[in-house]
């Protein structure tokens, strides 16, 4: 039982002494804070663009829109997170001093390309009698979108949505170019000050995975929820 | 009521498919017109641009003597007064049957939440399906499904409904509960117009048959005139087939 205590001395001398621990755990906070904020902003962006997307394909007026979208899921899907990280603190927002919510909204840039396939996918998915059946009540075509296509659309690909958070999570791990302690930050940081290059790097591979885990779960659950609905 | 003025109709990316060649009609309030004719002949598309789901390449619709195929028209308003029910039901599968019903009137200012649901619950209590009214659309068979849909385009209190083989998508044993729905509103006095292959249910309630084929009406008359003397041969042929 010798090295079972060393390494609780170990355990002890990285995470608890100066309270070292509360680095990791503000570190955390700005990991969750960035990957839902992050998410939020790719599901709006993302719902966006599918819509605009969805509209252009019968709707000449719109193809400039479409334009534009095009170059901007071009431009984004085409360059590393890690560079956008770096042209957004660096050449965009050069005043911010807090890289948190610089890092929140590229990652909700980034994410937006990947949720608005994911989400057309989903509006494409869904039978056109769907549109046709709000159409001829008098409904607009945004509206109809809005009350009858989306609600299911998400439905459909709330596993993927869960699949992008899930992505989400682990990409922002590269936060830390930018100024931001998030968890794999702190990580470093006590690594760096402890000199203890193991348990810092093990623990914070724990963290996340338990969280990835815990979504699995949750998305799991949800999944089945929304399915009570569902065609037979 | 509706009135369509030389309408032709092309589908394809060069218009090479030429499905409507040119009509023109006259639906008069309280009429029960039923389209009939062999697979392809341009029934459903007609029927579809009555209300502008497809529209017509050539030619003008009118409703209550609006044409509706002036760009300017807002054509969400006019639908309000067009009911239409669709083969495949095409029910919102996420919402609860009775949320089918009043999403429209509600979303549409027509009436409040509490009216509609007053009134989604009368019209429920007509078809026999009150007891559903929570049900989502995958626990309700297909009967159950068209009469809800009916009841869906009738809550919008629509002057006119149209009829796009709405029992052609059904087990045979439950065409008979949405015929009887169907027949009760004729009894209104709906204006209807019906694409259908259910010649018994044609030459009960339709007060005028339209035949079409080949994207054009080639025979009209009352019920008497196209199921006992039809004058046309394609009218002769098709009816010998089906009946």
């Amino acid at each position: 039982m010798e090295w079972l205590n060393k390494w609780f001395d170990r355990l002890y001398r990285t995470f608890i002494v100066d309270d070292r621990y509360k680095t990791l755990i503000s570190g955390l906070e700005k990991t969750l804070i960035i990957t839902l904020g992050a998410l939020l902003i790719g599901v709006i962006i993302g719902t966006i663009i599918a819509i605009i997307k969805v509209f252009a394909a019968d709707n000449k007026k719109l193809r400039p829109l479409d334009v534009l979208c095009n170059i901007y899921l071009t431009v984004i899907r085409g360059t590393p997170v890690v560079v956008q990280l770096l042209i957004s603190f660096f050449i965009i927002f050069v005043w911010a001093k807090d890289g948190t919510w610089v890092a929140t909204v590229t990652f909700g840039i980034n994410s937006g390309a990947y949720v608005a396939e994911v989400i057309r996918s989903g509006i494409m998915a869904i039978d056109a009698g769907q549109m046709e059946a709000g159409r001829s009540l008098g409904l607009s075509k945004i509206q109809t979108m809005k009350e009858i296509i989306l609600p299911q659309a998400f439905k459909n690909v709330l596993p993927a949505i869960g699949n992008e958070m899930i992505a989400l999570l682990k990409e922002t791990s590269v936060a830390g170019y930018v100024a931001v302690t998030d968890l794999t930050k702190a990580a470093n940081q006590i690594k760096n000050t402890t000199y203890d290059s193991i348990n810092p790097i093990l623990l914070t591979a724990i963290v996340y995975l338990a969280i990835v885990m815990l979504l699995t779960k949750l998305l799991s659950i949800m999944e089945r929820r929304l399915r009570k609905s569902d065609k037979s | 009521m509706i009135r369509v003025e030389n309408i032709e109709k092309c589908f394809g990316d060069n218009n090479e498919i030429h499905v409507l060649k040119g009509i023109d009609e006259v639906i008069e309030k309280g009429e029960r017109v039923v389209i009939i004719g062999p697979s392809g002949s341009g029934k459903s598309t007609f029927l579809r641009c009555l209300n502008l789901m497809e529209q017509p390449t050539k030619g003008k619709v009118f409703f209550e003597g609006k044409e509706i195929t002036d760009p300017k028209v807002n054509i969400n308003e006019v639908r309000q007064k067009i009911g239409m029910v669709f083969q495949h039901f095409n029910l919102f599968p996420h919402l609860t049957v009775l949320q089918n019903i009043t999403l429209a009137p509600v979303k549409l200012k027509r009436m409040t939440k509490e009216e509609a649901e007053r009134e989604a619950l009368r019209l429920l209590e007509m078809v026999g399906l009150a007891d559903r009214s929570d049900a989502y659309p995958s626990q309700l068979s297909g009967g159950q499904k068209q009469r809800i849909a009916i009841v869906r385009a009738l809550c919008m209190k629509p002057d006119v409904m149209l009829f796009d083989e709405p029992t052609s998508a059904l087990d045979p044993e439950m065409v008979g509960e949405v015929l009887d729905v169907m027949k009760n509103l004729a009894d209104d006095g709906m204006t209807m117009v019906v694409v259908t292959h259910e010649m018994g249910f044609a030459r009960e309630v339709a007060n005028r048959i339209l035949f079409m084929d080949d994207g054009k009406i080639t025979e009209q008359g009352t019920p008497d005139e196209i199921f006992g003397n039809p004058k046309n041969e394609r009218t002769k042929e098709f009816l010998s087939k089906v009946l």
